[in-house]
């Protein structure tokens, strides 16, 4: 891994402060620390809420884009927010992190108001939306190592390593942004949200841009992740997608309608989004 | 806290825990960033002069040219052995607006300005990669956003010196050194003030009414100057504009001029300073996303020339999204070629006239020569020239919007049933009757001042259909190569592609003015201009409308022959 760490040290050691955290951290022997289940037959205490929209009113200046929408996200929830092009889904996400301005209602992120601010807010809510921008003359993996190295993350190598495979760059972990396709790039800002902790992923349009296959492993690995404990908001075009990850389901527009993710599939399939 | 367990079928590594402490401080990840940058430039300083060697030396030579020919000029008319120069265009008699007037006048504008392109940049400023990179670490941003903070007081202060040494040499009585450089302190001072109170707007992200009033400000004072010499010479009187030089933007005149009482400035603008410095992580990361947007765009503009990108880029460009301003578009009479040419000149008009904003700043470049033309001192033919050449170029590139749209969405074009060359020829149609007019404005107002004489507003006529051809040219040329080799700066790489992109588009703009500038520095206009003029217009016109092909394998001959088979 010494092509991560490019100021090189005595005896071609890597140096440099990322580089120390990357020893300091490359120990792979803590084992993972799986989530709590409740024993059976015991009643299942609520799971702890992570994201409460209160009458939240979207949009830009004071002209709301779509109807008020209110929700509860908990722990090992999914919910998928679906809907028309220009319905609104993109603003309700950034507006319930904090990244717009609401133009009436709150959002509340582990009983805090969202404010990206904030230290706590940083280190638990990880987001992809559909904008990117890259440092010209970084390569993929010191991208992702700054996110990891910057989050305090454990095994900072052992991590890049694993999700550049999994995201199919391992060829690409050398190169420049620009050399990049735009589904690799794709690939590179959604591998940065695996490589640091979250207990909250926003996503939008996650399938954008990526091939069947790799849509195919990442819904099953998002699916994974809600099971254990992960809290997942989504804007989803994507029927397949969203039948494999979402667990409950909104549907955006001038009315907002709460769904199933079975409902909610069928509606995108259809091509009146109304008729549901 | 959540930790997922990895299931058997589990597709991804497990993700890391939320509870782990953040190891690297900010100011250590941006230190990782920018060695790694560095370390990765791949181009030389000499590959950067080598791109500007060829027009610099060009431009040296035409000045030299022009120069001869003007003092040419000028002994063949009779003018007089007086050095261009120093020689005064204006007509005897005429009552010039006086200098105190000019700078106050200058110091609200520029104050105005830079107030405005505070606000409108940030003015604290992170580029869009560290945006997007680094603001979601968990560590404090204050090791982020710091240096953007101390970098960008940079510029206010060097235009703020820049501006105030030579008004202080021009308006103190003994140009002594310590009335000089308080003045400095106090213009850098007062320019630390406007960038601090425009900080402290980025940070609560209150006070929208004070940006439109900066813009405002900016458009109409330059124009009070042509307004207050044309009242003054018409009435014969003299308007007693010696208010101004109390305003707070002209408090650095009275340093000058002796008076210590404004430099309390000085503790002022450290206050504010203080204060947003103490506050640079209330910031949020959208409005540093969107400062970040903002230079980004204010810095591509810069590098293009392109006047009207960097006025769109520098005001706040707010918009309703919706325009009162409809023409027909589907026309029934005629040929299909007929139709379709009707179409999208109305199409290029609807586009030029729904931004009133560049309009009016194409209106105001045409009176600038006029307000300098105004002052005493500075109504000097190779000032005005100087000046003028750079207004026309800067109205040239706020005519070429629709152009330029052309040329970055060409697809639009292509859905038109005509030749590219027609298609071309089409869009030279409204930048050449704008220039045109904005030629005649421009010189009838200077005329009016006593600058110039009507052949001289003639010959600016004839090169108006030109200034058409200069806005194609500058609008359809090609885009900067940035797979070219970086060269490493202390700003961070810079492709040397990019400064190729720099300088072309000026030069046309400087070809079809150039018996013009001769002419108005040389003081008469012989009648050998008219016909150069009209060559150098045709010339500008079919280069300017000249569809570039895409290059063909195969090509590379030169002189056209036939390219050089590859050696086995």
């Amino acid at each position: 891994m010494l092509g991560l760490w490019p100021l090189q040290g005595h005896r071609g050691r890597p140096t440099g402060p990322l580089v120390r955290l990357a020893y300091t951290f490359n120990d792979m022997s803590k084992p993972h620390k799986p989530a709590k289940v409740p024993a059976a037959g015991s009643p299942t205490p609520p799971r702890p809420e992570l994201v409460r929209a209160e009458r939240l009113r979207v949009g830009y200046g004071t002209k709301p884009v779509c109807g008020e929408i209110a929700f509860t996200l908990r722990e090992a929830e999914a919910i998928a927010l679906v809907g028309p092009n220009g319905a609104g889904k993109s603003t309700v996400l950034k507006t319930v992190v904090g990244q717009l301005g609401a133009i009436s209602g709150k959002t509340h992120i582990r009983g805090q108001e969202a404010d990206d601010r904030r230290l706590d807010f940083r280190r638990e809510v990880a987001m992809v939306f559909d904008d990117d921008a890259f440092f010209p003359a970084l390569t993929v993996e010191e991208h992702l190592a700054i996110v990891a190295a910057g989050h305090g993350s454990t095994a900072v190598e052992a991590l890049i390593d694993a999700e550049l495979d999994f995201f199919g760059l391992s060829e690409e972990r050398a190169a420049l942004p620009h050399n990049l396709s735009s589904g690799q790039r794709r690939r590179m800002l959604l591998a940065a949200a695996f490589v640091r902790p979250r207990s909250l992923l926003v996503l939008d349009e996650p399938e954008q841009r990526l091939d069947t296959g790799m849509r195919a492993r990442l819904a099953a690995r998002l699916r994974d992740q809600v099971d254990g404990g992960l809290g997942l908001l989504l804007v989803t075009h994507d029927p397949a997608f969203l039948s494999a990850v979402a667990t409950r389901a909104i549907f955006v527009d001038d009315e907002v309608k709460k769904m199933t993710p079975a409902q909610a599939a069928l509606a995108i399939s259809s091509e009146n989004p109304h008729a549901h | 806290m959540t930790v997922a367990p990895q299931s058997p079928e589990a597709s991804g590594p497990p993700p890391p825990p939320v509870s782990a402490p953040a190891a690297l401080s900010a100011k250590e990840i941006r230190r990782y960033t920018f060695k790694v940058g560095l370390a990765r430039s791949e181009g030389g300083i000499g590959e950067l002069i080598s791109e500007i060697y060829t027009y610099v030396f060009g431009a040296v030579v035409l000045v030299v040219m022009s120069g001869a020919i003007i003092v040419g000029l000028r002994h063949s008319l009779g003018l007089g052995s007086e050095p261009v120069w120093t020689a005064s265009a204006l007509a005897p008699g005429f009552a010039s607006l006086e200098p105190l007037q000019a700078s106050a006048t200058l110091m609200l504008t520029l104050a105005a300005a830079l107030l405005s392109v505070q606000m409108n940049i940030g003015p604290i400023a992170m580029t869009v990669p560290q945006t997007f990179w680094w603001l979601g670490l968990p560590v404090r941003r204050r090791g982020f956003i710091e240096p953007g903070f101390f970098r960008s007081m940079i510029w206010p202060v060097a235009g703020s010196v820049a501006v105030v040494v030579p008004l202080s040499l021009g308006i103190g009585a003994d140009n002594a050194p310590g009335p000089v450089a308080l003045a400095t302190l106090c213009g850098a001072a007062l320019a630390l003030l406007l960038y601090g109170i425009a900080g402290w707007v980025q940070i609560t992200g209150g006070e929208r009414w004070l940006r439109p009033l900066a813009s405002a400000v900016t458009v109409v004072a330059p124009l009070s100057l042509v307004a207050t010499a044309l009242f003054n010479n018409a009435e014969n009187t003299r308007v007693n504009m010696s208010w101004l030089q109390y305003l707070p933007t002209s408090w650095p005149l009275l340093v000058a001029a002796g008076q210590l009482w404004p430099l309390l400035v000085t503790g002022l603008a450290l206050v504010v300073l203080a204060v947003v410095y103490a506050n640079l992580e209330r910031l949020s990361s959208a409005s540093l996303k969107s400062s970040a947007v903002a230079s980004a765009y204010v810095a591509g503009s810069v590098l293009s020339m392109d006047a009207s990108e960097l006025s769109r880029s520098l005001s706040n460009g707010a918009r309703s999204g919706h325009s009162w301003i409809r023409l027909p578009l589907v026309f029934h009479q005629g040929s299909l070629t007929r139709r379709s040419v009707l179409t999208m000149l109305s199409a290029h008009l609807t586009m030029q006239l729904r931004q009133p904003s560049t309009l009016v700043r194409v209106a105001v470049l045409a009176a600038i020569p006029a307000s300098l033309a105004s002052v005493q001192f500075l109504g000097n033919a190779t000032l005005i020239a100087v000046v003028l050449y750079f207004c026309a170029h800067f109205a040239v590139t706020g005519l070429g919007s629709v152009a330029r749209f052309a040329a970055g969405n060409p697809s639009v074009d292509a859905l038109m049933p005509l030749p590219a060359k027609t298609i071309r020829r089409v869009h030279f149609v409204l930048p050449a009757a704008g220039m045109t007019v904005w030629a005649i404005l421009c010189f009838v107002l200077l005329f009016v001042l006593g600058v110039g004489s009507w052949p001289l507003i003639i010959l600016a006529v004839l090169a108006g259909p030109g200034l058409g051809g200069a806005t194609l040219r500058a609008a359809f040329r090609p885009t900067p190569d940035w797979n070219m080799p970086a060269v490493a700066t202390a700003m961070g790489p810079v492709p040397t592609g990019a400064i190729r992109s720099f300088l072309i588009g000026p030069d046309l703009t400087l070809i079809t003015l150039l018996p013009v500038l001769i002419c108005l520095i040389s003081g008469g206009v012989p009648p050998l201009a008219f016909p150069i003029q009209l060559a150098l217009t045709l010339i500008a016109y079919a280069w300017g409308t000249r569809v570039r092909k895409p290059k063909k394998k195969g090509d590379g001959g030169i002189f056209g022959m036939p390219a050089v088979p590859a050696a086995r």
